[in-house]
C-alpha cells in the first residue's frame, strides 16, 4: 500500500493533465488550474527543506572547522541577508533588493558564464586530437564550421561559409533530428511506464 | 472534440502507447523480451563505482537540473537508485548534487532506501545528498566547488543539462573522474561526446531503468519504443519521396498538422 497509494493518485492525476492537453473540456482545465496550483505550493514547502538542508551542511562544516569553512560564513552570511532583508526591509520587486541583486547574483552568474568559453577551448583541444577516422572527420568539420563562421574565412573562400551552412542545415540537422525522435519516443514511454507505475524510481525507491 | 492541432498527434500517441501496453502486458505473462544492445556507458557504470572503491573516493552524481515535470529528470531516478545500490553495498560514498529543491528530498529518500535494501542504513550519510541553489549557475558553481574540494573519483551526470554540461564535464576531466553522462537535450549532447568517456543519447537515459535492472517487463516496454522508431523512419521516408516526386502534394504534412 506505500507505494500503490501514490502511484493510483500520480495515475489519476497524469490522466488529468494529459486528458487537459488534448480535449479542453471546461471542469478538467479547472482541475488542472488547482493542481497546478498545489504543484508550486510543494515546491515552495520544497526551497524550505532545501535550505534547511544547506544551512545544516554548511553549519556543521563552520562547526568543524572543516578545509573551506569560511566559504561557507560568507554563504551563511549570503542566505541570512538576503532573506532578512527581503521579507523585513524590501520586497523582491523593490529598487533596494534589484540593487542587491544586480551587483551580487547577476556578475557571478555572468561570471560563471562567462568561464564557458575556456571550459569549450579545453574541450575542443581534447576532442580535435586526430587519434581515430572519427576524430578527423570531426575535426575538418569543425574547422569549416569555425571558419565559415567568422569573415576572414570568406576571405579565405567564398565556399567556406556554404559549406558550413550545409554542414549545419544537412547532416548536423539530419543527426539532431534523430536524436529528438529516439528521445521524444523514449520521454513518452518513460512517463506511461511511470503513470502505470511499473517504473517507480520517482517514489523515492529502488525498482 | 480534440484541440485544433494536435488531432493526428492524439491519434499517434494513442496508438503508440497501446502498442507499449500490449507488449508490457505480454512481458508479463512471460513471453519472450527482446536483446537489449550493449550501452557502453550504462556497462561503465560498475566499472566507475568499482574505480572510486578501489581509489576511496566518492561518486559525483548529478541528476540535471530540470525539475519533476521533466521526463529526464525522472528517468535519472531510476539509474541514481542503481547507483546508489551499488556504492552502498561496496561502501562507496555518493555525493548527490541538487538544483531543484522539490527533487532533493526525492534523492535523499532514493538513496536512504538503497542503503536499507543492501542492509546497511547506518551507512547512509545524509549530508552528502546535498540541496545547492535553484539558480542555475550558483548551483554549478557549487558542483565546480565540490568536484575541487572532494576529488570523486566517478562523476555520473544524468537528466537535463543546460548551459552549465561543460563546465561540470571539464571540471570532472580536471580532477581525474571517470566520467557517464546522458541527456536528450540535443544541443548539449556535443559537449558530453567531447568531455565524457561514456556518453548516453537521448533515449538511452530512457532506456537505462530496463537496461540496468533486466526486468523482463521494463525491457518489453523498450520494444514499443522501436515499433514507434520504425514507424517514424517510414513516415519520413514516405515525405521524402513525396517532396522529390511531387514538392506540392503535401497531403502527409497537412495532415500531420491537424
Amino acid at each position: 500500500m506505500r507505494k500503490e497509494g501514490p502511484v493510483a493518485v500520480g495515475f489519476i492525476v497524469g490522466l488529468v493533465v494529459i486528458i487537459v492537453t488534448y480535449f479542453s473540456a471546461k471542469p478538467l482545465v479547472a482541475i488542472k488550474g488547482e493542481l497546478d496550483q498545489w504543484y508550486l505550493i510543494a515546491t515552495a514547502f520544497a526551497v524550505a527543506v532545501g535550505l534547511v538542508n544547506l544551512v545544516q551542511i554548511h553549519m556543521r562544516k563552520i562547526q568543524h572547522k572543516r578545509e573551506g569553512w569560511g566559504y561557507s560564513i560568507v554563504l551563511i552570511a549570503g542566505i541570512a541577508g538576503f532573506l532578512l532583508f527581503g521579507l523585513t526591509v524590501s520586497s523582491a520587486g523593490d529598487p533596494k533588493f534589484q540593487w542587491m541583486y544586480n551587483t551580487t547574483i547577476v556578475p557571478m552568474n555572468a561570471t560563471m558564464y562567462s568561464i564557458l568559453v575556456f571550459y569549450i577551448a579545453s574541450a575542443a583541444y581534447r576532442a580535435f586530437r586526430i587519434r581515430t577516422g572519427e576524430a578527423a572527420v570531426l575535426l575538418v568539420a569543425a574547422v569549416i564550421v569555425m571558419l565559415g563562421r567568422v569573415t576572414i574565412g570568406e576571405m579565405i573562400s567564398p565556399m567556406l561559409p556554404k559549406w558550413t551552412s550545409w554542414i549545419m542545415n544537412v547532416p548536423n540537422t539530419a543527426g539532431m533530428r534523430a536524436i529528438t525522435i529516439g528521445a521524444t519516443l523514449g520521454g513518452i514511454s518513460q512517463a506511461l511506464r511511470v503513470l502505470i507505475g511499473i517504473e517507480r524510481g520517482h517514489l523515492g525507491g529502488v525498482e | 472534440m480534440i484541440a485544433k492541432g494536435l488531432v493526428s498527434a492524439f491519434w499517434l500517441e494513442l496508438v503508440y502507447c497501446a502498442a507499449i501496453l500490449v507488449l508490457i502486458s505480454r512481458s508479463r505473462k512471460g513471453l519472450k523480451v527482446p536483446t537489449v544492445y550493449k550501452v557502453p556507458g550504462l556497462d561503465a557504470m560498475d566499472e566507475a563505482i568499482g574505480r572510486s572503491t578501489e581509489m576511496g573516493r566518492p561518486v559525483f552524481y548529478s541528476p540535471g537540473i530540470g525539475d519533476l515535470q521533466n521526463a529526464q529528470t525522472l528517468a535519472s531516478f531510476t539509474t541514481l537508485g542503481y547507483v546508489a545500490r551499488q556504492c552502498a553495498k561496496y561502501d562507496t560514498g555518493l555525493i548527490v548534487a541538487n538544483r531543484i529543491s522539490v527533487v532533493y528530498p526525492i534523492t535523499e529518500e532514493i538513496v536512504k532506501q538503497a542503503y536499507a535494501t543492501e542492509g546497511k542504513p547506518d551507512s547512509f550519510v545524509p549530508d552528502n545528498v546535498r540541496f545547492f541553489s535553484e539558480d542555475q549557475f550558483a548551483y554549478a558553481a557549487a558542483c565546480v566547488g565540490v568536484m575541487h574540494r572532494e576529488h570523486p573519483a566517478a562523476s555520473i551526470l544524468i537528466g537535463g543539462f543546460w548551459a552549465e554540461s561543460l563546465i561540470f564535464a571539464e571540471v570532472g576531466s580536471q580532477v581525474g573522474a571517470i566520467q557517464i553522462a546522458g541527456t536528450a537535450n540535443t544541443h548539449q549532447i556535443p559537449f558530453f561526446v567531447a568531455a565524457c568517456d561514456y556518453c548516453l543519447m537521448g533515449e538511452e537515459i530512457y532506456a537505462a531503468g530496463a537496461y540496468l535492472s533486466k526486468d523482463p517487463v521494463l525491457l518489453g516496454a523498450l520494444i514499443g519504443q522501436d515499433w514507434g522508431k520504425m514507424v517514424s523512419v517510414a513516415m519520413i521516408v514516405v515525405g521524402a519521396i513525396l517532396a522529390t516526386v511531387s514538392p506540392k502534394a503535401n497531403w502527409l504534412l497537412t495532415m500531420l498538422k491537424q
